[in-house]
């Protein structure tokens, strides 16, 4: 086919306008004929890319969305950690099941905790190192805007510990190295990640899988890690979470900014400037 | 207070304090006076820019980052164009890529990240991607987008692509005065020189025959007839000399002159040029080789529309194949030494004398004990006249 393609003559200009005027015809048609046919679209039915790119928000996160994605499928019986037992819900063929009875609430408390650091002015960093994660936490990140940071590729050891090497003597006295809070998409592959994060007393979310102890971050989110859905759908409501944070956090800041041109403009008038008051012991 | 605290405690320094430890915070009184020199705590540190900032490698994955957006946001407005996805017959009407991008140490210098042969990799296909766009939207017209492409990807290329594309053109082959051409061939060991010039077609002369008129037959007719055939065409052979020698009495096998005629062959000049050729080294095939080279490259001077059959007929291209070298402990460059005795049985006596020795007859004394007897009877037996063969 393509070798009947390539003896072809080139394509002149005029024939590249009408190829493209054809294309529009085309669209055009469909498009007025689709208002006839079914209420059921492309636009307004479940697509598969719509975990990525449409997240939910934290409540209106469903035990049937996390099902859908796979987020209670564990690995086998034999490989269940010990610590996770209060998390599962049984083994069938073999695999824990994970019970989303306890994943959704403590998804919820995830949720809350990113909001708080986010309306506080904390830094958030994503952290998912596998090519298909890489794109998710991009994206989280991307959705928070303000304060937020994402990690796609290998979490270079010493990042917190060793960071006058990793970053400078400049960076290290200008910038805030330490992050607020970072979550982990993939914490079996990220303990050292873990271990720098505790060191520096960062609080951290994860996803735990039934092969993982709970124990090793701040607040575990038990579910699949393995699935790229689970993933997308967990990462998304953190980051509308963070979201919501941050525009708690800018309204604040404005009103703060009101309030204290508020205060300068009455100081002003109100004559030379006094002593302020000592602050109380409080 | 403090103090006194400090005297109770030390009088009885080996006990704990009986009642409960005071609270020095929230509810203890202290003097405005103290507030003078209290510390400030220093202003936030501001929070890193880069949303890479944690992988340590900001600047590479920002700008691995901002290639994929801008390829999406590229195919984005191929698709408003109606450009993408394109059908087969279209996308074989855009032209080759012609890549000319920086090398691995001229892309480090734009970060500050080392540029790692993966890292380059990975830059060098997004840009690959970005330039396959850029060429869609040149050949169908969308110049805006083109005009875009063009100059964000300008940053990323070759400062010495002009310089490439002039040294990597083959230089045109001179026509002299005469409108011949000179051209070389190398195979194996030989080089040709060989020179290609026109046949000079023969005059047309009022005493030669007729000219064949164009027939007017009627449709009944038959096609062809002994009576109704045009005049023969005039053919003219070419004339080919191989070191001043015809063609035929240099190469006697038949297999070396196809060879040399090939090229005429395949492009229909059969006839239409000359051939004069000097041919230096190697022995028959190898100097056939290396004329049929120089004769086709001469052919595709003449006629260039010939030059994609003789290309795809490998006659333009110098056949890289020479004679392989012999190697030590091989009889030849790939022939090895026979094996010989590969399972060998050997004793310490042999492994100290070689194998081989084995075939030796081992003598002991009881032999060699034997032996002088024998030899005493035979001696005895000789010196006697009636002596018998003797037994043995």
């Amino acid at each position: 086919m393509s070798q009947m393609a390539s003896n072809r003559p080139p394509l002149t200009g005029e024939q590249w306008e009408d190829l493209q005027e054809e294309r529009s015809n085309f669209k055009l048609f469909m498009d007025a004929l689709s208002q006839y046919g079914s209420t059921q679209t492309r636009e307004n039915t479940f697509q598969p890319h719509h975990t990525l790119h449409r997240p939910v928000a934290p409540n209106q996160i469903t035990l049937s969305a996390l099902m859908a994605a796979g987020a209670h499928l564990g690995h086998s019986k034999s490989l269940m950690n010990p610590n996770f037992t209060p998390y599962a819900y049984g083994i069938r063929a073999g695999i824990t099941v994970i019970d989303m009875d306890h994943t959704l609430p403590l998804l919820r408390r995830a949720a809350k905790v990113v909001r708080g650091v986010a309306a506080n002015g904390g830094s958030i960093v994503f952290v998912g190192t596998t090519t298909e994660l890489a794109t998710v936490v991009r994206k989280s990140a991307e959705r928070v805007v303000e304060n937020a940071y994402h990690i796609g590729s290998k979490w270079l050891p010493g990042t917190l510990t060793n960071r006058l090497a990793m970053f400078g003597a400049k960076t290290v006295q200008n910038v805030q190295i330490t992050p607020d809070l970072v979550i982990f998409l993939n914490p079996l592959a990220n303990l050292h990640a873990i271990r720098e994060c505790a060191q520096n007393h960062i609080p951290t979310i994860g996803i735990i899988d039934s092969n993982v102890d709970p124990r090793v971050v701040m607040y575990p989110i038990p579910a699949n890690d393995e699935s790229i859905k689970t993933a997308e759908l967990i990462s998304g409501v953190l980051s509308v979470a963070g979201r919501e944070g941050v525009e708690i956090h800018l309204e604040e800041e404005a009103k703060r900014k009101e309030r204290s041109k508020y205060i300068a403009k009455m100081a002003g008038t109100q004559g030379p400037r006094r002593e302020p008051e000592r602050a109380s012991t409080r | 207070m403090f103090n006194v605290l400090r005297k109770q405690a030390s009088s009885r320094w080996w006990k704990l304090p009986a009642q409960p430890a005071v609270r020095h915070n929230s509810t203890a009184y202290v003097p405005p006076a103290a507030f003078q020199h209290v510390r400030r705590p220093p202003p936030p540190k501001e929070k890193p820019s880069s949303p890479t900032f944690y992988t340590s490698r900001a600047s590479y994955y920002d700008q691995v980052i901002s290639l994929e957006a801008c390829i999406s946001t590229a195919k984005q407005a191929l698709k408003a164009e109606n450009l993408y996805p394109l059908p087969d017959f279209a996308r074989a009407s855009i032209p080759p890529p012609q890549p000319f991008w920086k090398d691995q140490t001229s892309l480090m210098s734009l970060g500050s990240v080392k540029m790692t042969p993966s890292r380059y990799r990975r830059v060098i296909s997004l840009l690959n991607q970005l330039d396959e766009y850029k060429r869609i939207a040149e050949v169908s017209g969308a110049n805006e987008l083109a005009d875009n492409l063009t100059e964000l990807l300008s940053e990323f290329e070759n400062d010495n692509k002009a310089a490439i594309l002039a040294s990597s053109k083959r230089k045109p082959v001179q026509f002299d005065e005469y409108g011949r051409t000179y051209t070389s061939g190398k195979r194996k060991e030989s080089s040709a020189r060989v020179w290609v010039i026109p046949v000079q077609k023969p005059e047309e002369s009022t005493d030669a025959a007729p000219k064949s008129e164009p027939l007017n037959l009627p449709a009944s007719a038959p096609a062809i007839s002994a009576f109704n055939h045009p005049q023969p065409v005039q053919v003219t052979p070419s004339n080919i000399l191989i070191n001043n020698i015809p063609l035929n009495k240099y190469f006697p096998i038949a297999k070396d002159r196809e060879t040399v005629i090939r090229p005429l062959q395949l492009a229909g000049l059969f006839g239409a040029y000359n051939v004069f050729a000097l041919v230096r080294g190697g022995g028959t095939t190898g100097q056939s080789g290396a004329i049929a080279v120089g004769l086709a490259r001469g052919l595709a001077a003449h006629v260039p529309d010939v030059a994609d059959i003789l290309r795809k007929a490998k006659l333009l291209r110098r056949d890289p194949r020479m004679v392989e070298r012999k190697k030590t402990n091989l009889r030849k460059a790939r022939a090895a030494v026979s094996a010989i005795r590969t399972t060998l049985n050997l004793d310490a006596d042999e492994i100290r004398r070689g194998p081989g020795s084995s075939g030796r007859i081992y003598y002991n004394i009881a032999f060699i004990t034997q032996l002088i007897i024998i030899l005493a009877n035979c001696h005895e037996n000789s010196l006697s006249p009636k002596a018998g063969p003797v037994p043995f």
